[in-house]
């Protein structure tokens, strides 16, 4: 059994991976795949429909469609080069989300998921890190929606709050803080996180349009 | 679990706030939020921190194991403008529940900052492991806590008839209220 603690993340030049080696044999996280990449793949049973939790993204359509849309960000991770055990992906919000106000300025980390039988070896980890630190968005301020009900409470054997502390603590090691927002669907449910990484050009009146934004105001 | 903080908001006229521990550098601040307290409000208070040698007492005496105090601060002017107190039984059997107070400045009411106030404190007890939050409100004296309490799910538990009295001698009913902060997908 490998020790995940001391896992080796190499960089597999040849096919643009990364290489993350669990117990259950090696991962290969495939960080920015361009549409067309997704045909013959199939997700691993770990991800899908369970009492109490399913999956956000079902379909390998939904990978190809983002994938395809303007900086659209798929990252996968692959068992056997052709099975999905992990995915993290990203986008513009759409245009009926608050945060589309501010046009490009905002970008949404949508979702990441490790299969129920891949989890715990740092897959997400690496995906997210791979993920964000991008020069794409150094203008630009990335945010994530918690919302409790996509939480796999039983998967994890974690509660609301147990699951909730993992997230912020997740997203905090990547840059990300919890951020306040009276937006209705965070606001719904007060475990609900809504957390944001500020790039390092995103300038101060764009921080402070967000900011007002945050709380429903608009063009000041 | 402090580490998350401060934590900002803009209140409804756009003035942004932080939220965060108080601190005892923050006497004199906490002095003159109290001082703007109206009187027949501070009659009603169960720690009489509008008296400053009290307040000095408990800000001298602060231990955040049994009393996590967060405050409101106007980032314009640096004013505290409300603060909420989380109060903590050290006795094994109630380690699961917390007692809240909660003050906003007259000047800064109806803007929702109680609100906000109120919904970092429940993040926070969730965050401490906490599994109940109860709230003790004067019935007719503080209905706007009371009405912010109930839209956050605070569900009243009981009334104690004629338990306080005000200022004229007038007695009032207390309201006990308590949310349960649900652990698993019961509530749905």
């Amino acid at each position: 059994m490998t020790d995940v603690s001391q896992r080796d993340n190499s960089r597999d030049d040849e096919k643009g991976a990364i290489t993350v080696e669990t117990p259950k044999g090696p991962v290969l996280i495939y960080s920015q795949c361009m549409p067309g990449f997704f045909s013959d793949l199939r997700l691993d049973a770990g991800l899908g429909h369970f009492s109490h939790y399913s999956s956000i993204i079902q379909k390998l359509e939904v990978f190809e469609k983002i994938a395809a849309g303007k900086d659209g960000r798929v990252s996968l991770g692959l068992v056997d080069d052709k099975v999905v055990v992990a995915y993290g992906v990203g986008y513009y919000p759409d245009s009926t989300e608050r945060w589309s106000k501010l046009g490009d300025l905002m970008y949404e980390v949508a979702a990441i998921e490790v299969s129920r039988h891949y989890r715990s070896m740092k897959i997400a980890d690496v995906m997210l890190s791979e993920m964000v630190n991008d020069e794409l968005f150094a203008d630009k301020i990335l945010y994530m929606n918690g919302f409790s009900w996509h939480w796999d409470l039983d998967g994890k054997g974690l509660t609301m709050a147990q699951y909730r502390k993992m997230m912020m603590n997740f997203f905090k090691t990547h840059g990300f803080q919890e951020n306040y927002t009276n937006e209705p669907n965070i606001a719904l449910r007060e475990e609900n996180l809504f957390m944001v990484r500020i790039g390092p050009k995103v300038s101060p009146e764009d921080q402070q349009r967000f900011r007002n934004l945050r709380f429903g105001i608009v063009n000041r | 679990m402090l580490e998350h903080y401060p934590k900002e908001i803009v209140i409804k006229d756009g003035t942004p706030v932080l939220i965060r521990p108080a601190t005892k550098e923050d006497e004199q601040a906490l002095n003159e939020f109290f001082a703007r307290i109206p009187q027949d409000e501070r009659w009603f208070l169960r720690d009489d921190l509008a008296d400053p040698v009290d307040l000095r007492r408990w800000i001298e005496q602060l231990d955040y194991n049994k009393v996590m105090p967060l405050v409101a601060v106007n980032q314009q002017d640096g004013a505290i403008i409300a603060e909420v107190r989380l109060h903590r039984r050290l006795a094994r059997c109630l380690r699961h529940v917390a007692h809240l107070r909660i003050g906003v400045d007259p000047a800064y009411r109806n803007q929702r900052l109680g609100t906000w106030m109120l919904i970092d404190v429940i993040k926070l007890a969730m965050d401490l492991g906490l599994d109940k939050l109860l709230a003790e409100f004067v019935q007719e004296a503080e209905e706007a806590a009371i009405h912010a309490a109930r839209r956050l799910d605070f569900f009243e538990h009981a009334i104690i008839r004629d338990y306080c009295k005000d200022v004229k001698g007038n007695y009032h009913d207390l309201l006990i209220m308590v949310k349960t902060l649900h652990s698993d997908w019961c509530d749905f």
